[in-house]
């Protein structure tokens, strides 16, 4: 799986998640600031992407700020 | 009716009466025969669904083996906040003495259950599943912190303790899970007995100064915590190691299950009822 098609599956699986759906959703889209997910989503995300990556993650690796939007999650999870 | 301090001198001395050293407690044998039930077959989290009909019998015995290691490592993930909370909290927003002396206990126990589960894991399985959580602050209502964390503490309590008293009396178990389950067990009864009320007080203190919105904000998290514990009982790592095939798509046919959905109902109602009751809830909600 290319990066804009990971991109473009976690901006769907978010939107999907999100209790109140965002106007706009982009890689930039703040997604716990805006309350589009809530830490109670978290776990469901991380699960997400081991799914897409087919590995499971790592999470003494990652910090809060890993996800924020989605241009740090790609970062913190799919980045080399 | 009792206060919470009388509350608390019963269960010192009900723990000072049941007090053991975790070191001798358990009886651990040598191995665990793992091509046998490990864990009741009834609480696996693929039972009732048809991931579990195409398993064999061999196949339901190794699941069992890696999902009571998942439910032991669950339950020791929920009881490190706990300490750290608890620990956090005494001398400082607790000064009863009394209720102290209890909070003293109620550590020593759950410092006990940790070295008991992580006993197991380190002998039997060799390993800890990991959780998947990453603590993340929201904006919260005056005293709505404790009133959160007490909840967990009961939400991780209460969950556990209905697999426990099931498994603790299983006969078809080695009696190593039995007892550990069963330990764990006693000692919960009294921590649910406090944390219930505890939290009950908390809730009349702090809601009495929220407002309707902050009421229904704190609801709503509350039973999507509580939905979201019981996600995390449908670990996609238990099943890899197990050997299912797509370790994904059985944790998401087992969330939509209607058999799964009506256990996980059934195993939450004496707490949903208990939340009611204390008119933290204003009604038992129907889970995820």
């Amino acid at each position: 799986m290319n990066e804009s098609e990971i991109r473009r599956q976690l901006r769907d699986w978010i939107v999907s998640r999100a209790k109140e759906k965002p106007d706009e959703m982009v890689d930039e889209t703040p997604i716990l600031e805006r309350g589009i997910l809530s830490s109670l989503d978290v776990v469901e995300l991380i699960l997400f992407i081991e799914r897409i990556k087919g590995d499971e993650v790592d999470m003494e690796k990652i910090q809060p700020e890993a996800i924020r939007d989605v241009n740090s999650i790609y970062q913190a999870f799919f980045g080399s | 009716m009792q206060t919470t301090e009388d509350i608390a001198l019963k269960l010192t001395r009900a723990s000072e009466k049941f007090f053991y050293d975790v070191a001798t407690k358990i009886t651990w044998p040598q191995t665990l025969d793992a091509s046998d039930w490990t864990m009741s077959p009834e609480l696996i989290s693929l039972f009732g669904t048809e991931v579990w009909e195409t398993l064999s019998d061999a196949q339901r015995k190794k699941l069992a083996f890696h999902e009571v290691a998942g439910f032991f490592s669950l339950i020791l993930h929920g009881e490190r906040p706990l300490l750290e909370g608890i620990s956090h909290r005494m001398y400082l927003t607790e000064k009863n003495l009394n209720v102290l002396e209890y909070m003293h206990h109620f550590l020593d126990e759950e410092n006990k259950h940790m070295m008991m589960f992580s006993g197991y894991l380190r002998r039997y399985v060799g390993k800890v599943y990991p959780e998947k959580k990453i603590a993340i602050a929201r904006p919260m209502a005056k005293g709505e912190d404790d009133a959160a964390f007490f909840a967990k503490v009961l939400v991780v309590e209460e969950l556990s303790d209905f697999y426990n008293i099931v498994m603790g009396q299983d006969e078809r178990l080695p009696q190593v899970i039995r007892e550990v389950n069963w330990t764990h067990h006693v000692d919960e009864a009294r921590h649910i007995h406090f944390g219930r009320r505890y939290l009950s007080d908390i809730w009349n203190r702090s809601a009495a100064t929220w407002t309707a919105t902050e009421k229904e904000t704190f609801r709503t998290w509350l039973v999507d915590y509580v939905n979201a514990s019981w996600r995390d009982f449908y670990n996609p790592s238990v099943y890899r190691d197990a050997g299912i095939e797509d370790p994904h798509a059985a944790r998401d046919e087992a969330l939509s299950s209607a058999v799964c959905r009506a256990h996980r109902q059934k195993a939450s109602q004496k707490f949903l009822e208990n939340l009611v009751d204390s008119g933290i809830l204003d009604e038992i909600p129907v889970l995820a």
